[in-house]
């Protein structure tokens, strides 16, 4: 749902690998139409791709073609050499810059917390699939965020973490801070990510809970007879049965951060302070929309295209070892 | 027993206080928008007194809130009625249609799912410019329908799938053309998931920014949600005007997600479910 509630995340959400094999299998017709309509008219036979032309054409003119006219872009110049061809120069300038090496940077520290932003709404979806007090209003509590624009959730915490803002004043009430959580440059990007985490866990949730959904309630009964304890439960239990599930959610959470952030970023701190809080995406619009540079832009769409693609073939590689253990 | 029950309500208790982490910040932002300015300088936790409307009143008017929720209101809805046209069309063919190269295309637009906005948006830009797209109504309806079809195309592919094909026969053994079975058999009988796909779909277009941005950049055709990005420049000094155009931006959502939120969790685990 989301950039906004995360359009990118959710549009990666439905696309797993597997169902996407389940789907072409189940979507082929069960039995082609009745023989007598083979003599049915021209026009019948142009019918699918008729029907088929406009999603076509739309999708091959501006999403695959401009796929391929970005990287031959980035292979050409800017400004003064515009439309020459100037081999691997804008990778060199991409690389040589501070700002696009801090975004580099960021996107690693989004690794490292990526296993804790899978593991909150894991743990929660756990809980709530175990009935605790409460369940059926934490569900629904807990998703709301996702829908909101990444625009009106930063605008929202632009004002909860000012610097005289509530969050201070809560921690001042138990003797920390104030953090400048948006001024400082060590600090804030882990506020900006916080507050991406705060706002689309919610999806996760709805997420594992559909995987809960398909797990067999005999397991938990007989771990319960067995007296197991809930992290032996869920040691032993629940992360095996939901292996895929999980993996899922790493994945479109790792998409989720990579390409829907640009709404924070640009209402929260605009990439400061002190350029800190860059990331790709906010890199490429910058010297698209800023500095009016299309090729550096696009080499630096192609560098993101690239980190893309490693998440996805490393998903792959995940699911192919565990497919061979089981 | 009595030790599980009270496991239980060991973790129901910070969960109850994440809950209320969640809602808070909303809640804030509703209470300053309600607030004098100097009620708030002078104090901005305390409840308002009395639900004050002319902040919002300010925003819709003065800041030009009302012009942006308006172009909003018409690129969604132009964007969502050509998506779920175009998407159920070609749903439709891929799922229930025998043709050479069937298989190709929908791999094509699965392709096409993968490729996320900011890669292409440099190419995109430059294309929509050569066509005279830019800052046009009808150029943003075209970027949003290009972002958000390969997703409609797979969820109503994998939607039509599940209708027996025996309808689809029958209703060609009446008769109908193929075009005919598509309007009056297949675009009804989709109708729950074209529900669940256009709120989805509603919701991305409502919440964007960067390919508004991107699109749109003269004031008077501004998104609302640019138009929000903006008012924070306008009213650094007036928060309580601030949060109530942040307000206006956020109650269509809250609405919607009232009414509709099984719908959208439905959308977003489709396809995690179906493997």
């Amino acid at each position: 749902m989301p950039s906004g509630g995360s359009p990118s995340s959710v549009r990666t959400m439905v696309a797993e690998r597997d169902e996407v094999a389940v789907v072409a299998a189940a979507r082929r017709p069960g039995r082609p139409f009745p023989r007598r309509t083979r003599r049915g008219s021209r026009a019948e036979r142009l019918a699918p791709f008729v029907l088929l032309a406009p999603a076509v054409l739309i999708i091959v003119v501006l999403r695959l073609w401009p796929l391929v006219l970005g990287v031959n872009f980035s292979f050409t110049g800017d400004g003064d050499r515009n439309g020459m061809p100037v081999g691997l120069d804008n990778y060199a300038t991409l690389f040589a810059d501070p700002l696009f090496r801090t975004a580099l940077r960021n996107v690693g520290l989004l690794v490292l917390l990526l296993p804790v932003a899978v593991a909150i709404p894991g743990l929660l979806a756990t809980f709530i699939y175990l009935r605790v007090p409460g369940h059926r209003v934490f569900r629904g509590v807990y998703f709301f965020p996702a829908v909101l624009s990444p625009v009106i959730v930063g605008a929202i915490f632009n004002l909860l973490l000012a610097y005289d803002g509530p969050l201070n004043t809560l921690l001042g009430g138990v003797g920390i801070g104030p953090v400048d959580w948006l001024g400082d440059p060590d600090v804030a990007i882990f506020a900006v990510v916080g507050v991406h985490v705060w706002a689309t866990f919610g999806m996760a949730l709805v997420v594992f809970l559909a995987g809960f959904s398909a797990l067999d309630p005999s397991l938990l009964d007989a771990a319960k007879v067995d007296g197991a304890t809930l992290p032996q439960t869920i040691r032993h239990v629940i992360v095996p049965a939901l292996t895929r599930t999980i993996q899922f959610v790493f994945v479109t959470t790792m998409i989720g951060m990579l390409t829907s952030m640009f709404g924070l970023l640009f209402v929260m701190t605009g990439g400061g302070p002190e350029g800190s809080t860059y990331l790709p995406e906010y890199y490429i619009w910058v010297q698209q929309g800023q500095f009016n540079q299309p090729a550096l832009a696009s080499a630096a769409s192609s560098v993101l295209f690239v980190i893309m693609l490693v998440v996805g073939l490393a998903q792959i590689a995940v699911l192919r070892r565990t497919g061979r253990e089981v | 027993m009595a030790g599980r029950r009270l496991t239980r309500w060991v973790v129901a208790v910070p969960m109850a206080g994440l809950a209320l982490a969640t809602i808070y910040p909303l809640v804030f932002t509703t209470n300053v928008a309600m607030k004098t300015r100097r009620e708030y300088i002078l104090d901005r936790f305390s409840l308002s007194d009395s639900l004050r409307w002319d902040n919002i009143a300010a925003a819709w008017t003065n800041v030009g809130m009302s012009r942006y929720f308006l172009n909003s209101a018409v690129v969604v809805t132009c964007s969502v009625a050509l998506l779920l046209l175009f998407g159920s069309m070609a749903g439709f063919a891929l799922a229930r249609l025998r043709f050479r190269g069937s298989s190709v295309l929908f791999l094509g637009i699965l392709a096409a799912l993968f490729i996320p906005f900011q890669v292409i948006m440099v190419p995109l830009a430059r294309i929509m410019a050569d066509a005279g797209l830019v800052d046009t109504y009808p150029g943003l309806v075209l970027a949003y329908v290009a972002q958000f079809l390969p997703f409609t195309v797979f969820l109503m592919t994998s939607y039509y799938s599940t209708v027996p094909a025996e309808i689809v026969d029958a209703a060609r053994i009446d008769g109908n053309t193929v075009y005919g079975v598509y309007w009056r058999i297949m675009l009804p009988l989709g109708a729950p998931a074209l529900v669940s796909v256009g709120v989805l779909n509603a919701l991305f277009c409502w919440n964007d920014v960067l390919i508004s941005l991107l699109m749109m950049p003269s004031a008077d055709h501004r998104t609302l949600m640019v138009g929000v990005t903006s008012l924070r420049g306008q009213y650094s000094d007036d928060i309580p005007v601030f949060a109530s155009g942040v307000l206006i931006a956020a109650v269509p959502v809250l609405v919607v997600y009232l009414f509709l939120q099984r719908r959208i969790a439905d959308g977003v685990t489709a396809g995690a479910t179906k493997g």
